[in-house]
């Protein structure tokens, strides 16, 4: 309950301290971070795959808003249903091997979806992205407006949250983590894991889905970016960073991914070269505690930032 | 060919430190930065050919040293998270350096033009890269089956645990492995920089089909991936003749088929 409220007040407060945007982005971030850790957390499976999912909703639902102008809830919808089946499709091969062959694989196919997208400009625009995607309005609702739109991505982000925490708390909740933590045990017990690892896989998909079309509404393109590779990846470091063994991890990596990146994009164009600084130095020095790492790299910026001449 | 080599190197780290690579696509790349940046100043491709891998091998040795090794507590989580973050990192070190235009180089002089093969037309220079590569692979595997610390190196990838029990020291097999892998990237690279020519990006696409290489062949296990990488080779180059377009998707859509009725891969026991 108290973490409840705690995120209710951040998600009252961040649109204060950054902009809408930039707060919007948070919580999509985090939708995605929760499927990721419901494989990566509670079913002890490292997808690097995540972004396929993401990127093939987003491309779908952006081309049904951009060309059949549909509503709202349905290119959601869409976005949540093309999610799961590609989920589906990759994860019925990936699910029947484990460990380095999962992440291998995951990676594998990832760079397949990657590469249709790229080739296929007629619908998905290359390297320049699907443009144009719009944001209808619902109702009297002007999505236009990025905090009209802002509240909306909340609402659906404590909606997630709420599923998520149902579906971790429930029997298939149980069963994954028993899968996680011996497999043979569990298959012992009568569970079929592969079955399970699969519904918990086109379960994240679903949620990386309903991210992706959320991102394409929020930036109005859908980049050639969000189906590749390195996408995976910071979703897979933002959940690590923030701790996969809890519900909230996500969340707090979300947080701390998303600053980082945008602090850096301003910084410099090659931001890129300090993010991937920033995970080694993470990954080397502050693999213990994201909050410990968060104060002493905050500490750090600003006292770079305070020590360079104002400009 | 280039597959087989990129995937021997994949699977020789992923095997014996039982991580997947990430930077092994930027180690490739920087193998080609290296060879066209060292033909520059030296004005000699041969001698690019033999000091740019082993750069290459270098900063594999540096990267194992200074950061897998101490990750080795931390899990393969981790250490996949290493590696990953040098894939971003090397491609925009590379941007800085050499900038983000790419790059095209000309094979060296004696290995310009081609060769009349009586039934086809063939560039002399992929010829001389397939018998380089071949030579390598060769090399390679004479290296693993036939010295003894090849066989170490092997056992390694069976059991860590037993290896290191026998007194071997795991941690220098495993800085030796990588370098090695490294090497073998970076050969890959400086090979290929005449045929294809060098972007920073060069290197992530090579990743994935590294990856889909040892997928294919079988974890742990070399030949496998030799093998693999030619089969992928050729269906690529079949295709590529045919749709163009489709070269790149192919390959993951061979190993999505195979492994639909080969979930353990081509040649994989595990």
């Amino acid at each position: 309950m108290r973490t409840f409220l705690l995120i209710l007040v951040a998600i009252c407060v961040l649109p204060i301290v950054v902009r809408p945007v930039i707060a919007t982005e948070i919580w999509i971030f985090a939708i995605f971070g929760l499927g990721l850790n419901l494989l990566l957390g509670y079913t002890g499976l490292l997808s690097f795959g995540q972004s396929t999912f993401f990127g093939s909703a987003a491309y779908v639902a952006g081309w049904l808003l951009k060309h059949y102008g549909i509503n709202v809830f349905f290119a959601l919808g869409i976005g949540v249903g093309v999610g799961a089946l590609s989920a589906l499709l990759v994860g019925y091969l990936c699910v029947q091997r484990s460990g380095l062959y999962f992440i291998m694989l995951t990676f594998a196919l990832n760079q397949l979806f990657y590469f249709i997208a790229y080739q296929w400009t007629s619908v998905t625009g290359g390297e320049d992205g699907m443009q144009g995607v719009p944001r209808p309005t619902l109702l009297a609702l002007d999505f236009k407006d990025p905090m009209v739109y802002y509240v909306f991505v909340s609402a659906l982000f404590v909606l997630s949250l709420w599923v998520m925490k149902r579906i971790v708390e429930s029997p298939l909740g149980r069963i994954l983590q028993a899968i996680r933590e011996n497999e043979v045990r569990a298959a012992a017990v009568g569970y079929h894991a592969p079955r399970f690892k699969l519904l918990a896989f086109v379960v994240g998909g679903a949620f990386s889905g309903l991210a992706g079309v959320l991102y394409a509404m929020l930036f109005g393109i859908v980049p050639l970016e969000a189906i590749g590779f390195v996408f995976s990846g910071n979703v897979v470091f933002a959940t690590l960073i923030g701790g996969s063994g809890s519900l909230y991890g996500p969340i707090i990596g979300s947080f701390v991914f998303i600053w980082l990146s945008e602090s850096m994009s301003v910084v410099w164009a090659r931001w890129p070269l300090l993010l991937g600084v920033a995970f080694v130095i993470v990954v080397l020095f502050f693999r213990g505690g994201v909050v410990e790492a968060w104060h002493r790299l905050a500490e750090k910026f600003e006292q770079w930032r305070s020590s360079r001449p104002a400009t | 060919m280039l597959y087989a080599l990129m995937g021997l190197g994949l699977a020789l780290v992923t095997g014996v430190l039982n991580i997947p690579n990430f930077a092994h696509g930027a180690l490739f790349a920087v193998g080609a930065y290296l060879l066209v940046s060292l033909v520059g100043v030296m004005g000699n491709f041969w001698i690019g050919l033999v000091v740019a891998p082993l750069g290459v091998a270098l900063l594999g040795l540096v990267i194992e040293y200074a950061g897998i090794r101490r990750l080795y507590a931390a899990g393969h989580d981790y250490q996949l998270l290493f590696t990953f973050g040098l894939a971003l990192i090397i491609p925009e070190v590379i941007i800085l350096v050499w900038g983000p235009v790419g790059i095209s180089h000309l094979p060296p002089p004696a290995l310009r033009g081609g060769v009349d093969l009586g039934f086809t037309f063939y560039p002399k220079y992929r010829l001389f890269v397939m018998v380089m590569a071949g030579l390598l692979i060769l090399l390679t595997w004479l290296f693993l089956e036939r010295t003894k610390y090849g066989a170490i190196m092997r056992a390694g990838i069976e059991n860590k645990e037993m290896v290191s029990l026998l007194g071997i020291d795991i941690h220098r097999l495993f800085t030796v492995a990588f370098a090695l892998g490294a090497y073998l990237a970076g050969i890959a690279g400086a090979l290929i920089a005449p045929i294809r020519g060098l972007s920073p990006q060069m290197g992530a696409d090579m990743l994935g089909v590294a990856f889909v290489v040892v997928a294919l062949g079988g974890l742990g296990n070399l030949l496998g991936a030799i093998a693999a990488g030619l089969i992928i080779g050729v269906a690529q180059a079949i295709v590529a003749g045919h749709w163009t377009e489709a070269s790149q998707a192919v390959i993951f859509a061979v190993m999505a088929a195979v492994l639909l009725v080969r979930p353990q891969g081509l040649f994989g026991i595990r």
